[in-house]
């Protein structure tokens, strides 16, 4: 441990070098640092826009213009993280023909930093998805899976930690039970563990241990479910939780008129966004941060 | 020696910086809708553009040819297009599950909702054959009690949709009853029954619970949509009509 430390410290020393004077600086005078945060879900093997004559979703979306978008506001700000919460399989016949290879590949190239897996990502069992992760030249996270004895064994994390502009942001993965929803022959032995406990112990770990700014939750749990309201969701996890600052989720295709500010188990603000589906969305979520003690005695404001 | 002394210097420096907590003072959340005033990147379109071209001229492949228009509403508890998925069905899984088991499929049933588009007369495309069956749908036989016989003839008559059957079937509405021939023999309440269905319908989907807990379940391995796309190749022109395979007397 003592002996990370001190690795990461001359690390940090030698960058501080080669920047300088410009290093220098951003101590005295910058203070405010901003972390922004992108986001899809459910984009379903959606790759090109809709046709203009659509019934539902006339000309919308298309990776292509996603990428110009994205493009823009990393050039904004570099200190920029996208982020997919899962199901980017299925939905049309580019995933019949190339079984997912397209959507990994146009995703790396879109720079994509995280993925949570979602229950259509097993639609060509966990070989097929397996199959593609080659292509993917992002991470895939999940902590409440246990692929202990699937080919997915270690190769999908329980979280990720980014370090941008000195800010940590620990990211997080969860998914939906499959059981019901997936064929056993597909998910194999893909163990499902409990979303709640699961992410009380890594969210503590990534706040406390790890010192994380920012602990972003990436769900494909599903937004809330009327019908069953106190089924595992967004909502109930944001509440029956603490240490997480945003969920980022998926499954249910829930276009928020703008993202939820809920209340954790100590009262604290949780946002939980979800932008639809078939990447006909982008969700982005800014986060400010000031070294000033008294800007920060004012509490933080959240404007959605 | 100087060399050190900076970097010492650095590390004192670095400290005092990484001492100063960074406080969140404020979020800004929102969606941006994607529209085509952001313009198109033309890296990534050409990129898509070969994948695109493949997918398309498969799609387009033209696989067969009906005279006229296939539908599922062309009658009230039976439809063309209905009876020629079921039977399409029935050819192409019997052969599979006779060489596994020695035995024959009796019927075939799905449901009504699962057709998800008619086919205009014409050319058959692989395009028709994925509009018919976008989902990934696998077939399955079950073996089932003359019990459970019964409960999917009683959600039939009560239901009175178009659920898609095989022409095995020969299920009259009666005004005291029904009459059921399955193969042209009388329905044998000792014999037990293997049927040709979806797995999303073997576990209860669209309400269809005679087929949850068979006496045996075998997965044939075989998608739903291949079994249509074998089919179409495989026939130059295709004929359904309505029979008498669910009327009402």
């Amino acid at each position: 441990m003592k002996r990370r430390k001190f690795i990461q410290k001359s690390t940090a020393a030698a960058t501080f070098l080669t920047l300088g004077g410009l290093s220098l600086e951003s101590f005295s005078n910058i203070k405010t640092k901003q972390i922004t945060i992108l986001h899809t879900n459910d984009v379903h093997s959606h790759i090109e826009p809709f046709a203009k004559n659509h019934y539902k979703y006339p000309n919308l979306g298309g990776i292509a213009r996603r990428a110009v978008l994205i493009e823009k506001i990393r050039k904004e700000n570099p200190n920029t993280l996208l982020l997919d919460a899962g199901d980017i399989f299925q939905g049309t016949p580019y995933f019949n023909y190339y079984g997912g290879e397209l959507e990994f590949k146009l995703m790396s190239m879109l720079k994509y930093d995280a993925s949570t897996i979602g229950n259509h990502d097993f639609d060509n069992g966990i070989d097929g998805l397996y199959a593609q992760l080659p292509h993917a030249k992002f991470d895939f996270i999940s902590a409440n899976y246990d692929f202990k004895n699937t080919v997915l064994d270690t190769l999908v994390k329980p979280y990720k930690i980014f370090n941008k502009n000195g800010i940590k942001i620990g990211v997080f993965g969860l998914g939906i039970k499959l059981s019901g929803l997936v064929e056993q022959s597909l998910y194999k032995e893909t163990k499902y563990l409990d979303p709640i406990e699961i992410s009380e112990d890594i969210s503590r770990e990534l706040k406390e241990k790890e010192h994380c700014d920012l602990v972003i939750c990436l769900s494909h749990l599903g937004y809330h479910y009327s019908s069953s309201p106190t089924k595992i969701c967004d909502l109930n996890l944001a509440e029956k939780t603490k240490n997480i600052d945003l969920i980022i989720g998926g499954h249910t295709h829930t276009f928020l008129p703008k993202p939820t500010i809920a209340k954790n188990n100590i009262g604290e603000n949780v946002l939980i966004n979800q932008v639809g589906c078939y990447g006909i969305n982008l969700g982005r979520i800014d986060f400010y941060f000031d070294s000033d003690k008294n800007k920060a005695s004012k509490g933080k404001s959240i404007i959605v | 020696m100087k060399k050190y002394n900076i970097f010492f210097l650095s590390i004192l420096l670095l400290l005092s910086c990484k001492n100063e907590t960074q406080y969140l003072v404020k979020i800004e959340g929102k969606q941006i809708p994607i529209t085509k005033e952001i313009g198109s990147n033309n890296k990534i379109e050409s990129f898509i553009k070969p994948f695109k071209q493949k997918v398309e001229s498969e799609m387009n492949k033209v696989l067969s040819y009906t005279k006229k228009d296939l539908v599922r509403t062309d009658a009230i508890l039976q439809s063309s297009l209905g009876n020629l998925l079921a039977d399409l069905s029935f050819k192409r899984a019997n052969p599979v599950f006779n060489s596994r088991t020695g035995k024959n499929i009796d019927f075939a049933m799905f449901n009504y909702g699962g057709i998800r588009a008619g086919i205009t007369k014409g050319n058959i495309t692989t395009e028709n054959a994925f509009n018919l069956m976008p989902f990934e749908n696998t077939l399955v036989v079950v073996e089932l009690t003359s019990d459970k016989i019964e409960e999917l003839i009683q959600f039939l008559i009560k239901q009175k949709i178009a659920h898609p059957l095989s022409k095995q079937i020969n299920l009259a509405i009666t005004s005291d009853g029904y009459e059921l021939k399955i193969n042209n023999k009388k329905f044998d309440t000792d014999k037990t029954y293997f049927v040709l269905t979806s797995n999303y319908l073997q576990k209860g989907g669209d309400g269809m619970n005679f087929f949850k807990d068979p006496i045996a379940l075998h997965p044939l391995d075989y998608k739903v949509r291949n079994a249509i796309i074998d089919y179409f190749s495989e026939t130059d022109t295709v004929f359904s009509k309505l029979d008498s395979r669910f009327i009402q007397k």
